[in-house]
């Protein structure tokens, strides 16, 4: 057979797929681009349940929308244009804020020394908060699975994560609880901070300038 | 597949039954079936197969004993000869003259589509009574497994009960609805899915109307293809075959009940339950989840504690 395999949706909270700036080599021209995130997992394709704050066109008439959506954790860019028909019908419907549940792909592009991540929606869909709570949930469980598997350090893409992003596993503890505990009535998450400020001016800044034809096309 | 690859499994196959075949002959004849004539690579192995059958004149029986005995689960490749125990879970209605009977086989590992060719003249088989197919081949089609059974092939009742196979319990997002998913036209006579009126079998007849879902359910580790019928629809949606059909008129357009199903369904969370075959997933049960319940985010707390 010569049809490739579908790409499983993971679950990854916006925190850690910001991180996540390291992109596998392409195998060959038709091969499906990875990422690999902090936590030592290959990533093509999510499915993410957050808010989706803002849907603004990049210039006027440029049928390109950039959104952003935020879960407990943090918020994450994403972009819609004609070459998601499903996905640009179903968000042009949306007032926001709302509540959305999005699959779509991930991807990597550089601004300047910068590797800023995105997604790019198959389809945007308004979901009810029962479906955000089994998210978040859901998230949470995978992404401790993940932290056993980087502590066992025995899988290769483990291996290449602690050698590409050497990261703080106590920091992604402490952001997985966070998470939970959004669950919890009345709880308030504080989410991230400073690089989070910084990263959204130079991206509104230079944003003219870039070539957006590698996030949106296939 | 290489064909010295193909002659060594042809080789080790009748080495195993204690002939010791020529394997450059072997490989002679398959280059010149695959090569030359361009015969496909199957009926190339069919036919040295025979050949060496023929040639070491070994009895049929001793072939037919050989092939090993199977669950559906081990079925992964087309063109192996297999014996299995499986119960007749579906008959289906056959589509052609030359298909005799046509339907879904399981044991307690899975479910597998079968195809008894009517050359094969073999007796009818029943649904639920479980059987021993020996020396059948195992095939793909469009991407799924089968089994064809045929005139080397035997099938024997038997009287233990094949258990049925094993459901599983999924639990995952909806994270994409196929086409030919919504309101759809089915044909008559053999209730396929028809595209513009149009039957892949029978041309263009009359059809009738149905509603289904081909959907992708995705835990985050694995993906299920899977089809929701008309009363899984309903349970889900409210939306039954006379409600599909009046969205359809009211706003002139068939699509219009599929826009309006991805609307309601897509990026939720389903619990299904059912069982594999072969490609898809056999939903029995369905229902959404909603929400989580505290004791379980607990739980996940006290492991991060």
């Amino acid at each position: 057979m010569n049809f490739r395999k579908r790409e499983v949706a993971r679950r990854v909270f916006a925190y850690e797929l910001n991180r996540s700036t390291y992109r596998f080599p392409k195998e060959d021209e038709k091969s499906p681009t990875y990422v690999l995130t902090p936590l030592g997992m290959r990533v093509n394709r999510v499915y993410f349940v957050g808010a989706l704050l803002d849907k603004d066109e990049i210039k006027p008439d440029s049928g390109i929308w950039r959104i952003r959506v935020s879960d407990p954790t943090s918020a994450v860019y994403g972009y819609v244009s004609r070459f998601q028909p499903d996905a640009l019908e179903s968000l042009m419907e949306i007032d926001v804020p709302e509540l959305v549940a999005i699959v779509g792909k991930i991807r990597n592009f550089e601004v300047g020394a910068r590797i800023f991540v995105s997604l790019r929606p198959e389809y945007v869909s308004p979901v009810e908060s029962d479906v955000r709570d089994y998210w978040v949930y859901e998230t949470a469980r995978q992404t401790i699975d993940r932290i056993r598997a980087m502590e066992k350090k025995e899988d290769d893409d483990c291996k290449l994560a602690w050698q590409i992003y050497n990261p703080n596993l106590n920091e992604y503890r402490q952001m997985v609880k966070q998470a939970l505990l959004s669950l919890k009535e009345g709880f308030v998450v504080e989410g991230e901070e400073g690089e989070e400020i910084e990263f959204e001016e130079e991206f509104e800044f230079e944003e003219e300038e870039w070539d957006l034809s590698d996030i949106l096309k296939d | 597949m290489e064909i010295e690859s193909l002659a060594d499994q042809i080789v080790s196959q009748f080495g195993r039954l204690g002939y010791d075949v020529d394997r450059d002959e072997v490989i002679k004849r398959l280059k010149l079936l695959v090569l030359e004539f361009k015969v496909p690579e199957r009926e190339a192995v069919r036919t040295v197969r025979n050949w060496v059958i023929r040639e070491y004149e070994i009895p049929r029986e001793k072939v037919i004993s050989e092939s090993p005995l199977v669950k559906i689960e081990e079925i992964k490749k087309p063109g192996e000869w297999v014996s299995l125990k499986a119960k007749v879970v579906q008959l289906w209605d056959s589509s052609s003259p030359s298909v005799s009977q046509v339907g879904l086989v399981g044991d307690e590992t899975g479910i597998i589509k079968f195809v008894i060719w009517a050359k094969s003249g073999k007796e009818e088989v029943e649904e639920g009574k479980s059987y021993l197919f020996k020396n059948v081949v195992t095939d793909s089609f469009q991407g799924r497994m089968q089994i064809n059974i045929g005139r080397t092939s035997e099938i024997v009742e038997i009287d233990e009960e094949v258990q049925s196979p094993r459901e599983i319990e999924i639990v995952g997002a909806l994270v994409s609805i196929q086409q030919n998913s919504g309101l759809i036209h089915r044909c008559g006579s053999c209730h396929r899915v028809m595209t513009k009126g149009i039957c892949p079998i029978h041309g263009k007849v009359r059809g009738y109307d149905d509603l289904r879902v081909k959907g992708v359910l995705d835990d985050g580790d694995n993906f299920y293809e899977i089809i929701l019928n008309e009363d899984n629809i309903r349970d889900l949606t409210g939306i039954d075959l006379n409600k599909a059909k009046r969205i359809a008129s009211e706003r002139l357009d068939r699509n219009a009940v599929l826009s309006e199903l991805k609307k309601l369904l897509l990026g939720r969370y389903y619990k299904v339950v059912g069982v594999r075959g072969g490609r898809y997933l056999l939903v029995r049960k369905v229902d959404r989840i909603g929400g989580v319940e505290g004791s379980e985010v607990d739980r996940l707390l006290e492991v991060l504690a």
